[in-house]
């Protein structure tokens, strides 16, 4: 350890174990503050927004997104370029001397939130921070860098405790990530894939990929569809035929997983599926953002675009976006290994900047790109907020609206950036007395595992008799 | 090359027009001149069952018959060495509906050798447009899917969902096969059996297959010398009698990615070998001491127990259970060890092995073979040979 870091180290770890004040939330929870956070997420349990439904229902009246624990007393954006810091409390004098020893890039890496009470439009939530941990110096992929580790204890007005949050953030000195120094940057361009031919007889297909249609040839007499194209109607003869636009949507009919020879211009796993499309023809593709052992045969897939080469376009298929259960999933429903429907979240620029508002993170790595490239990033990220409520929403989707979660735990690792898709794939590891249904599940991005998460879910009762009476 | 003498005739002809710029693609021409010719004849063009081919034709049978909705192809040739091959494309059409092994045959040319590809260009041409079977790959190869493994591991998944087979099915048939190479010294993997266990420990090579799975590629040659009755007679071994030989290119046929057909568990291109040699041998399942399977990917072997009728569709899983497939059980197969043990050699090798049990020479000898089943590729157009230590 040198002399700085020495100094370092001796100033941060009297600040572990302390207890700043209470800070107490500056503005109420509040209905329109919820509704944007459901609308971010695409939120649309009902319990959350319409006072209507939610009057009748099992918390007699809106509640805020369980998931939303922590941002009510985010601390706020003051004048200047940078979040104010309240020194007083312990894990900010830590960023403070981590910050002036350089380490002033930052990441979450870690929020388990447990909860005890719905949060209710006009509750003031004050929060009670620990600092509990300051990390040795650790190199990791974005840096060198501390983690710094805090526990949360969540009230509202009235003194009740709502919720506690354990939160792990990763402070690093930009431009030290092992990817630019210890590990030679290969610049050598990506092989194209193998290149599809054509002649006039297939060129209106591949035309259409360009345009994000995936034509499907149809002879004109019969109305016969036919894939791949021929240039006869196999019954008739007729020669003459136009094309439909198929939907994109199909269901998985076969796979395989390539695995040996490994191809330089493919990404690996590979998965290639036979998709049977609505339209009652098959097509070869590729199935992404699920890995080989979360397929199953029958799984309802849509197309998406993946632009291979300069001049060609090709057909990509991904798990669709489940549907919300209507109904919510009660005990016995759900069994040990059951798995959830893997669900695509395109992130965009959009997303990431509108998570982090509606989640009042005022971070600039979540909306500024250069920022965010000063401080080591390739471009913005999304917040851990927005990643817990893209997972909650997910979670209540499967479920169902009357679900309560017990707790939700993330554990960040490849940042989700504009451009990406990430997939949310998980199962049920446990199911415990009361109804509590715990979920381990994944969300995955074209460089690794963005959450590794797990939640607990209390799912009410069945009706009287309807389960075990046999 | 034998035609029988006013026996066999050409009794349709079609043709496009010629020009220097057709406008079409080669594969439209030919499926025009195809239907021409069945046209002129008054033939219902999927009653066509043979196809005869010369080299340099781009056109493939299989395209052709994709196009005509042909279900059943029992004929298919190429006759090598380019323009010379014409007339001989009629001479083994002829051989062909004379014998039975086809009733209809069409013989093709059909290309844009003007506007394409100069034909009179020689080795400099360099022709921009692709041609059907250029084409076909382009479904499959932008998307990684590029070897025999990996193609096969489209049906295997299906095959598994489908029917309830298991990785281990498939394994079971490379440890029989490894267990015959084993006692075999002209085998490469000769001493070297292989348990279930180390199958289901071996790498996947493209899930669900995995590398035991999979023949291995190999050097070799296999040659076959066959001659007629008269002929045998003066020869010093005994003779394995060709009880029957059929080819099959069934309804929309690919190389290896028939994908698109509404069932694709089967190999129907088997099923239509299977039917004719069981009707030209007036043999049966029950009437094969032994066979020899086309084993180059363990999960395509399943599907000839049921195409050749030994047990019902997604039955074998059960047939091949409890050592039914090994030298002593009711149907030993690929007693030299198959591709998978032996040695890959395009399936002459198991031809020559059907030959050495009908002699009673074989290292694996089945006891009483008579008859021996015979396939060749799986997944492709196919052939098979039924062959008997009976004459006739």
């Amino acid at each position: 350890m040198s002399d700085v870091d020495a100094a370092l180290d001796t100033a941060l770890q009297p600040l572990v174990g302390g207890q700043g004040p209470v800070q107490v939330a500056t503005e109420s929870v509040g209905a329109s503050a919820i509704s944007a956070w459901c609308a971010v997420m695409s939120e649309a349990n009902p319990l959350f927004v319409d006072e209507a439904v939610a009057a009748s229902g099992p918390h007699g009246g809106i509640v805020a997104p369980p998931a939303t624990l922590n941002m009510w007393t985010m601390p706020v954006r003051i004048e200047g370029d940078s979040v104010g810091r309240d020194t007083d409390q312990p894990q900010q004098a830590a960023y403070q001397l981590l910050d002036d020893a350089g380490f002033t890039g930052v990441v979450a890496t870690n929020s388990d939130q447990a909860y005890e009470a719905h949060l209710r439009p006009g509750d003031i939530v004050s929060a009670r921070t620990t600092l509990v941990g300051v990390s040795p110096q650790k190199q990791t992929a974005l840096g060198i860098g501390h983690f710094v580790t805090t526990e949360v204890a969540y009230a509202n007005q009235h003194g009740d405790p709502v919720g506690t949050l354990t939160f792990r953030i990763f402070k690093f000195r930009p431009g030290t990530g092992r990817q630019r120094g210890d590990e030679p940057v290969d610049d050598s361009p990506r092989p194209e894939r193998p290149r599809p031919r054509w002649n006039q007889d297939q060129a209106w297909h591949w035309e259409g990929l360009r345009q994000h249609e995936l034509r499907i040839q149809r002879f004109t007499g019969s109305g016969r569809l036919v894939h791949p194209p021929v240039v006869a109607d196999p019954t008739t003869h007729d020669m003459a035929y136009d094309w439909v636009v198929a939907s994109g949507r199909g269901s998985l009919y076969s796979w395989t997983a390539p695995e040996h020879p490994k191809v330089p211009a493919f990404d690996y796993p590979l998965v290639v599926g036979l998709v049977e499309l609505e339209e009652g023809v098959r097509v070869v593709s590729n199935i992404v953002g699920v890995r080989p052992d979360q397929l199953e045969i029958g799984m309802p897939l849509e197309v998406c675009w993946l632009d291979s080469h300069d001049d060609v376009t090709l057909h990509q298929f991904r798990p669709v976006r489940p549907d919300r259960r209507t109904d919510t999933l009660v005990r016995g429903d759900v069994s040990v290994g059951d798995r959830l429907p893997p669900c695509p979240i395109d992130v965009t620029t959009e997303l990431v900047m509108s998570g982090a508002l509606a989640t009042f993170d005022h971070q600039d790595v979540h909306h500024d790109s250069d920022a965010a490239r000063a401080k080591g990033l390739p471009d913005i990220i999304m917040n851990i907020l927005t990643s817990s409520g893209l997972a909650a929403r997910w979670l209540g989707d499967w479920a169902g609206d009357q679900m309560v979660f017990r707790n939700l735990r993330i554990g960040l690792g490849a940042s989700n950036h504009p451009g990406d898709t990430m997939t949310m794939t998980g199962s049920v590891t446990d199911v415990g007395e009361g109804g509590a249904v715990t979920v381990a599940f994944l969300g995955t991005n074209s460089l690794g595992n963005h959450i590794r998460g797990s939640a607990e879910l209390v799912l009410p009762e069945g009706p009287q008799g309807a389960e075990g009476s046999a | 090359m034998w035609t029988p003498a006013r026996r066999t005739a050409i009794v349709g002809i079609g043709a496009t027009e010629f020009s220097k710029d057709s406008g079409r693609t080669p594969m439209q021409l030919a499926t025009e001149a195809c239907l021409a010719a069945c046209g002129d004849a008054g033939l219902d063009p999927t009653l066509v069952d043979g196809m005869s081919l010369f080299s340099m034709e781009r056109n493939y049978e299989i395209e052709v018959a994709r196009n005509l909705g042909i279900p059943r192809l029992r004929f298919f040739s190429m006759v090598n060495h380019g323009g010379g091959g014409g007339c001989a494309t009629v001479g083994m059409a002829a051989m062909a509906v004379h014998t039975g092994a086809a009733d209809y045959v069409l013989a093709y040319r059909a290309f844009n050798e003007r506007s394409w590809h100069r034909f009179g260009g020689g080795v400099q041409a360099h022709h921009q447009s692709p041609e059907a079977n250029d084409v076909s790959f382009s479904w499959t190869s932008p998307f990684g899917l590029l070897t025999p493994a990996q193609w096969a591991g489209m049906f295997a998944t299906r095959y598994m969902h489908q029917h309830g087979a298991t990785s281990e099915d498939f394994g079971r048939i490379a440890v029989v096969d490894r267990r015959h190479a084993a006692n075999n010294p002209a085998a490469f993997f000769h001493g070297r059996p292989i348990t279930l266990e180390e199958h289901q420990a071996s790498r996947i090579i493209s899930d669900p297959l995995r590398l035991l799975d999979c023949c291995q590629e190999s050097d070799g040659g296999v040659a076959l010398l066959i001659t007629s009755a008269e002929r045998a007679e003066g020869l010093d071994r005994e003779p394995a009698w060709i009880a029957a030989a059929a080819q099959g290119v069934a309804e929309d046929q690919w190389m290896m990615r028939s994908y698109y057909r509404d069932d694709i568990t089967g190999i129907p291109e088997m099923g239509l070998v299977a039917e004719q040699l069981w009707k030209s041998s007036g043999l049966g399942p029950a009437d094969m001491q032994a066979a020899m399977l086309y084993d180059h990917f363990t999960p395509l072997v399943l599907p000839q127990f049921e195409e050749f009728g030994f047990c019902a569709a997604g039955e074998a899983k059960d047939f091949i259970a409890d050592g039914n497939i090994e030298v002593g059980g009711g149907l030993p197969i690929n007693t030299n060890g198959g591709q998978l043990g032996e040695a890959y050699i395009h399936g002459m090798n198991g031809i020559a092995e059907g030959v050495r049990q009908v002699r009673g020479t074989s290292v694996n000898q089945v006891d009483g073979a008579v008859n021996v089943l015979v396939t060749s590729g799986s997944g492709v157009p196919t052939s098979g040979l039924v062959l008997s230590s009976e004459g006739g």
